[in-house]
């Protein structure tokens, strides 16, 4: 029995920590997302973003294919380290109900 | 194990493979304990709780004349880069795995993580690891194969490693894990094996194997294994 409460223990301190990790992730990434629109059939960028709870539009301009695509990837890698974390933070929960069980595990 | 877990393990396994460096890697760790089911098939043995964490042996000198950014053929998996202890080893981390690099450490030891730039990352380096790879065997996963340590030289080197942890939950989950491993070479009849794997290691860590057994109370498996005369 010991020795699965042993394992919920280091499973839980490595989530804690992988938690700090995917944050450091986010913050690296860039905010908002980019948008497209047409004026007078030109094509121009924006990123849009919350900014103290008001959505605001930031002018990008023109973008070459490259800049697009890593607009695409940021948006991309902010979504798989949300997911991410919002996975990890039901592991933390489920280990520390676990863990905090009258009963040994 | 989650199936989820599982299935990423697989691909991970898979693009390290599609990237020709898979051969030069050893699966040790508590990942080992599943897929020694293969080369049990036919005895009885049971598999024992993973962890997240998939250790990767890295054995030198690593012999690969191109570069792999390891880094990069996950990140799309969601891994990410994390940095542990003093020395700022590196993990890639999931929720669901945490991949780290081991060497093994000789001489007087390094004080800092060792440099991998084929892969772009670093490793740990830690003592025992050049025991497990005497003898490596491989298995069959999902279309590939991979290198693991032979069973009896995984739970012999648990056994050495215990008398080194810290933390005592830990040291009884490497001595479980061996016991588990040891009674399943038993059950195939191969304590014959165990016993020359046993006799393959330097006398220190032969006595320090034999006074781990007395500890656990295990002196049965002692003199199974004709250990107490050797």
């Amino acid at each position: 029995m010991g020795t699965i409460k042993n394992v919920l223990k280091e499973e839980l301190g490595n989530s804690l920590q992988m938690e700090k990790d995917y944050l450091r992730e986010l913050a690296r990434l860039p905010k908002g997302s980019l948008v497209k629109k047409k004026v007078k059939g030109h094509e121009y960028f924006y990123v849009i973003l919350r900014e103290n709870g008001k959505v605001r539009f930031h002018y990008k301009g023109k973008l070459s294919p490259d800049e697009i695509k890593k607009y695409e990837e940021e948006k991309f890698y902010r979504a798989k380290y949300r997911k991410s974390l919002s996975n990890l933070r039901k592991q933390i929960k489920f280990l520390r109900s676990s863990l905090r069980g009258k009963q040994s595990v | 194990m989650g199936n989820n877990q599982y299935k990423l393990f697989i691909e991970v396994l898979r693009r390290i493979n599609k990237a020709g460096v898979l051969k030069n890697i050893v699966l040790i760790g508590s990942w080992c304990i599943p897929l020694y089911k293969e080369y049990f098939s036919g005895t009885r043995y049971i598999t024992s709780i993973t962890t997240r964490d998939v250790d990767l042996l890295v054995p030198l000198p690593l012999n690969i004349k191109f570069k792999v950014d390891i880094e990069n053929l996950l990140k799309d998996l969601g891994f990410i880069l994390g940095f542990r202890g003093p020395q700022g080893y590196i993990k890639l981390e999931h929720p669901d795995l945490s991949l780290e690099f081991l060497v093994p450490e000789r001489g007087a030891g390094l004080n800092k993580a060792f440099k991998l730039p084929q892969f772009g990352l670093n490793a740990q380096s830690l003592r025992y690891l050049d025991l497990l790879t005497t003898k490596i065997i491989n298995v069959e996963v999902d279309g590939f194969r991979i290198n693991l340590p032979h069973p009896a030289l995984f739970a012999l080197h648990k056994l050495v490693i215990s008398k080194e942890r810290k933390s005592k939950d830990k040291r009884e989950k490497d001595q479980e894990a061996a016991i588990r491993i040891i009674r399943a070479l038993l059950n195939k009849g191969e304590a014959e094996k165990l016993k020359l794997f046993f006799l393959s290691f330097n006398p220190k860590l032969r006595k320090r194997i034999i006074v781990i057994l007395k500890e656990m109370g295990q002196e049965s498996l002692i003199d199974v294994f004709g250990l107490v005369s050797l």
